[in-house]
């Protein structure tokens, strides 16, 4: 019996992020979750511990592939060796679901292509968009499976956007047939950037009103984390609990998008493997009053 | 409208590896100065856990103060240049090799030499051992067949003790005194790297297994690469069954193949 058919099934599925700290313990309690994350990135190698421990992961779990690596956003395009690898992984490990971010790595530094290893934002206006719909097309094509693409929280703004983000994340699902990763945390921590300089009085006001204006079908993950206040700047580090607000802000993302899976990320600082199952379960049980009050 | 995306994105990657202040005209003020140095910040702190985690021993031996100034200039001075990070610092080596400020400890190029290639091996190709194939070594010509080595094999001739270094630090074994004993002596060595089952090892070889395992990495014949490292072992013993019953056993040598299939599939159209 695996920790997959061990529980009922979910009302939606909920995951968390699988890092190097907790494999062992992962293999040998397999708690019960839905899913697993893990950044694609990490299991490029050709062979090794790394990528046979992945392997025996997915006996037990569905495995997510999230990518932050791909660049999708890059004018410089996507680096085939990467999209190679990818697709590798991809059939290899059969994920539940295949994903990056809406931002650009890649580019041209004193003439030569680097990769900045980073998720660099990038302007919400047309020539972007085409770069970014290009480049999601080359990746489906290559995978032969959507991808979803997750917004971004950015500590920089290009003043040649022409529109807001939810309107160009909109209009390239609709062009590539992509779908949608809403990081919560990511817009809350725009939102309180956007307080500190003096764009926004009401961040959770302003996630509501940003989520308002997704279309709800082109939802299909959430992902929750935690975020650092370093006073004069919000940093999405991924290195705490997810805060009250990114909860509450969670629900209202459910009542709008229904019960679609929901990952728990904690990428720094990493703490027990019981206070991430702690934050999945309190994840599942907002779904499950979600379901209810339905 | 794409080239300006482009310079958009060329100049923020400048202002993030090289410092140019190009880019601001592009942004919005807000927060551009704080968020650019969360960018520079994450990149750095990137540089520092990828060069120590592919480097503990060239680390160490820098110590942690100036490891971390040094993954930082390197991750500048060498940005990355693909989106998986375990690909990023193999020119590490060349780097220090060339390091006025660590002239006097001329070895560590070579050092992070064979980390470098311990880091390769970890991420290498899973081996396949094929035992049934040995039986080419007796049904074969000798210039017709050659040994399978596993991937991730690597061969260093160095002026320093360089394995004795390595694996006093990973394993304390040499200890690190005789270890120092050894680069003080200016003893050489030859350096194997490679994998058995998930671990990556690396331990000194002699000069005629050095030149066994670089003709049998170049494609020769086993016949071909026996005569050189004969040759090159003089009047020392190399005893050859001892040395592939030892080798299988430790997955050096996953099995044998024939050269003239390889050559048979090359001629085909």
């Amino acid at each position: 019996m695996t920790a997959l058919n061990s529980q009922p099934a979910p009302v939606a599925p909920v995951g968390i992020g699988w890092r190097h700290p907790h494999y062992g313990e992962l293999l040998e309690s397999l708690p019960a979750l839905d899913f697993i994350e893990v950044h694609s990135e990490n299991f490029f190698a050709e062979g090794g511990a790394t990528l046979a421990v992945l392997r025996q992961a997915r006996e037990h779990y569905p495995v997510s592939l999230h990518g932050v690596g791909l660049g999708l956003g890059s004018a410089t395009g996507v680096d085939a060796w990467h999209l190679d690898q990818l697709a590798r992984l991809v059939a290899q490990i059969d994920p539940v679901r295949v994903s990056d971010h809406a931002c650009f790595a890649r580019g041209v530094l004193a003439g030569k292509a680097i990769h900045a290893a980073d998720l660099l934002p990038i302007p919400f206006n047309n020539a972007a968009l085409a770069v970014l719909c290009a480049n999601v097309q080359r990746v489906q094509d290559r995978i032969q499976r959507p991808l979803l693409v997750e917004n971004l929280s950015a500590y920089i703004r290009f003043k040649s956007s022409d529109r807001g983000e939810p309107d160009f994340l909109n209009e390239l699902v609709q062009r590539t047939g992509c779908g949608l990763l809403v990081d919560v945390n990511n817009i809350y921590v725009n939102a309180l950037n956007e307080r500190i300089t003096g764009s926004t009085l009401d961040p959770v006001i302003a996630c509501k009103q940003w989520l308002d204006q997704i279309k709800p079908s082109t939802v299909h993950e959430l992902h929750l984390a935690g975020h650092l206040d370093g006073g004069d700047i919000v940093i999405d580090d991924h290195g705490s609990r997810v805060c009250e607000d990114v909860w509450q802000i969670y629900s209202y993302a459910q009542q709008l998008f229904g019960a679609v899976p929901t990952l728990v990320e904690w990428d720094t600082d990493i703490p027990a493997l019981g206070v991430l199952l702690a934050e999945a379960d309190r994840a599942r049980a907002l779904l499950q009053r979600q379901v209810e009050t339905a | 409208m794409t080239m300006l995306l482009a310079r958009e994105q060329s100049l923020l990657l400048q202002a993030l590896f090289v410092g140019g202040e190009a880019v601001r005209t592009s942004l919005h003020e807000g927060l551009t100065s704080r968020g650019l140095q969360v960018y520079q910040a994450n990149g750095q702190a990137l540089a520092e856990r990828a060069l120590t985690a592919a480097y503990p021993v060239v680390a160490q031996m820098i110590g942690e103060q100036s490891f971390a100034p040094l993954a930082r200039h390197f991750w500048r001075l060498q940005p990355p240049q693909r989106g998986d990070m375990a690909q990023w610092g193999g020119g590490l080596a060349v780097f220090l090799d060339a390091a006025p400020q660590l002239a006097e400890e001329p070895f560590l190029g070579d050092v992070a030499r064979v980390e470098w290639a311990l880091h390769c091996a970890s991420t290498a190709q899973d081996a396949q051992p094929d035992p049934a194939s040995f039986s080419l070594l007796s049904s074969s010509e000798p210039a017709q067949v050659t040994l399978s080595l596993s991937h991730g094999v690597a061969v260093f001739a160095s002026a320093y003790p360089v394995v004795s270094l390595v694996n006093a630090h990973l394993l304390k074994h040499p200890s690190l005194a005789q270890a120092a004993a050894l680069l003080q002596s200016g003893t050489a060595e030859h350096a194997l790297v490679w994998r058995q089952g998930f671990k990556p090892h690396v331990r000194t070889s002699s000069a005629a297994e050095h030149v066994l395992v670089c003709e049998l990495q170049s494609g020769r014949s086993l016949e071909h690469a026996l005569d050189a490292a004969l040759e090159k072992a003089g009047s020392e013993t190399f005893d050859f069954n001892d040395w592939l019953a030892q080798s299988v056993q430790t997955g050096l040598i996953t099995g044998a193949h024939l050269l003239i299939s390889i050559k048979t599939n090359e001629d085909s159209p």
